[in-house]
């Protein structure tokens, strides 16, 4: 039964924002409806300033909708109790630096109403999670970005929240830390936790997202499952390995003969620059 | 672990906002000004006034003195440590973003606010504590020094043995006393008054700065408003039946704290008896701003975007 119930439920979202006196409105989202189901990694994409953000900060209950609503779970999102199963980590987070970020776990922990033993786990556990173990002493005031993100994503993590919402998770990140945050996020697909994150980083969202919606000047132009956006329906793509000139040429031949079939292109594939720069730091192999 | 009830969960939070500000602001090393206090207080047993009495009351000018330099200085550093930690606090959340982590957990903004503002009043009560015990330390030395050249001047030059007992009543009245712990307390109240209306400010400031005017400036009209009150109803009651200036002080005085009903202190320095009454009567006053102005802070901040 509660599988059925959405985690996240945006129904025709305004929201406006007042400028300066006698000017119109601003309007940053523009009748938006999002319906992310349990367990999918939603990524909602744009450029910057369309929208993706506000989205969220309603959905968090930060920001009032001018019309519509949005719901977590089936509870109104600016009531408390729904914040609950959710889990929120915010673009460029800058924590209490006063706090180390054990420290800083217990805290959002606390406020979680998470105490004694089960705290002191679930820190030790989040802090494994993310790989933070051996600076979990240290104050958050001297921790990279990639560290702050990645505190960022265990303090979201804390409550064992069925939803996690984030905010451009890896901006400003070098591709190490990116590729770090990124296998963060299968893990958390592969526990079943939901997931909606927004980014204008388009390859890093089709990495890891099943379901996409492209916003752009508050309204959204596209929505759908990855595989329905992406693939050309009427092309085929056929990569070898060790493949002998011979045979290619008999492929091309093959190709030819047919009537309706067309060669568009053949050649190397390319590596990505963040594939071959992971592979050259011994990130990958 | 056993889940918390409503209200002890919000207790709870609350707690917890409150320890950190409250960490928060010791890790800032607000602390060091203890170092600064404690010049003062040495500085104060050297601070010769002119002496217009006899010398049988020689010394004791110095233990009024430190009295007044200890509560003075305890009164500029309780305001604006309230004030300045209070206007901080908030702004700092928003700009940094952290206030988005706290507040996308499920954590209702009263909480949040009340939080802030006791580990505000936590800090400064810590600090007017820790004041306290210097200034009844050195107060309590001073004392003891000063009664025995006394008894000595007074062996010297006859005295009976009621005179010597009524000195030494007089000298002990300007040393450590119950008075002088209630003055301190009154001190910290009206800081946390102060606390409580920075609070209201930065919910609807635009900067720590203009926060940080405003209740210094609203601090100052505190203890003219009574003043200002009665000159006014004086006023208008020759002008018409004064209804109208009678609900219009009402009204100034429910928003505007009168800080003149805290010059009891000066006549605890002056070494009279503060009768436990009014500390009551002052602690009731605190009281009801603190959650006066935590309420209207709460209206505003509950509407708050970010």
């Amino acid at each position: 039964m509660s599988e059925s119930i959405p985690a996240v439920e945006i129904r025709h979202l305004v929201k406006d924002f007042k400028t300066s006196f006698k000017r119109q409105p601003l309007r940053a989202v523009d009748d938006v409806s999002i319906r992310i189901m349990p367990g999918e990694v939603y990524g909602l994409i744009g450029p910057n300033g369309s929208g993706k953000s506000t989205a969220m900060k309603a959905l968090l209950g930060l920001v009032a909708p001018s019309s519509g609503d949005c719901a977590i779970f089936g509870k109104d999102s600016l009531k408390v109790d729904s914040r609950n199963e959710v889990g929120f980590l915010p673009e460029n987070p800058y924590f209490y630096k006063h706090l180390s970020g054990k420290e800083t776990l217990e805290f959002y922990g606390r406020l979680c109403g998470i105490r004694g033993a089960t705290l002191k786990d679930r820190v030790a556990e989040l802090l494994d999670l993310v790989g933070l173990e051996d600076a979990s002493h240290r104050r958050i005031g001297g921790y990279s970005k990639g560290m702050l993100q990645r505190i960022g994503l265990a303090q979201a993590l804390i409550q064992k929240p069925r939803l996690v919402i984030l905010d451009e998770p890896t901006a400003g990140v070098d591709p190490i830390g990116s590729r770090e945050i990124r296998d963060l996020i299968f893990k958390l697909r592969e526990q079943g936790i939901t997931v909606f994150l927004c980014s204008h980083l388009l390859e890093q969202v089709q990495e890891v997202c099943d379901h996409v919606g492209i916003i752009f000047r508050g309204k959204m132009i596209k929505e759908g499952t990855l595989e329905d956006l992406i693939a050309i329906e009427d092309q085929t793509e056929l990569i070898l390995k060790d493949a002998d000139p011979a045979l290619i040429a008999e492929i091309e031949a093959l190709i030819a003969r047919d009537a309706r079939a067309e060669l568009i292109r053949s050649g190397k594939p390319r590596t990505t620059l963040e594939r071959l720069f992971l592979r050259e730091t011994g990130k990958i192999s | 672990m056993k889940p918390l009830s409503a209200h002890t969960a919000h207790a709870y939070r609350i707690a917890v906002i409150a320890f950190h500000a409250f960490t928060q602001l010791v890790r800032m090393k607000v602390f060091y000004f203890l170092a600064f206090f404690a010049l003062i207080l040495i500085a104060s047993n050297f601070f010769n006034l002119p002496q217009h009495e006899g010398p049988e009351a020689a010394g004791v000018d110095v233990l009024r003195a430190i009295k007044s330099w200890s509560l003075g200085a305890m009164t500029l550093f309780s305001v604006v440590l309230s004030i300045v930690s209070t206007a901080l606090l908030l702004p700092k959340d928003v700009e940094d973003r952290t206030l988005y982590t706290i507040l996308a957990k499920p954590v209702p903004r009263l909480d949040y606010l009340a939080g802030k503002l006791l580990g505000v009043m936590l800090l400064v009560f810590v600090s007017m504590a820790m004041m306290d015990v210097l200034m009844t330390g050195i107060l309590h030395i001073r004392t003891d020094m000063v009664l025995s050249d006394q008894m000595a001047f007074a062996q010297a030059n006859g005295w009976t043995a009621g005179e010597m007992e009524s000195l030494k009543k007089d000298i002990l009245a300007q040393g450590p006393s119950a008075s002088l712990h209630g003055a301190v307390f009154a001190v910290f109240l009206r800081a946390s008054i102060i606390a409580s209306l920075a609070l209201l400010i930065s919910t609807f400031s635009t900067s720590t700065l203009f926060t940080t005017i405003i209740a210094f400036l609203i601090y100052f009209i505190g203890h003219f408003q009574a003043d200002a009150r009665a000159a006014f109803l004086s006023q208008e009651a020759g002008m018409s039946d004064g209804f109208f200036a009678k609900i219009i002080t009402l009204l100034v005085a429910l928003v505007m704290p009168d800080f003149q009903l805290f010059n009891v202190i000066d006549a605890v320095i002056e070494g009279q008896f503060l009768p436990w009454v009014i500390v009551g009567k002052l602690t009731l006053m605190a009281l009801f701003y603190a959650v006066f102005y935590t309420i209207a802070s709460w209206l505003i901040f509950a509407k708050k975007e970010f």
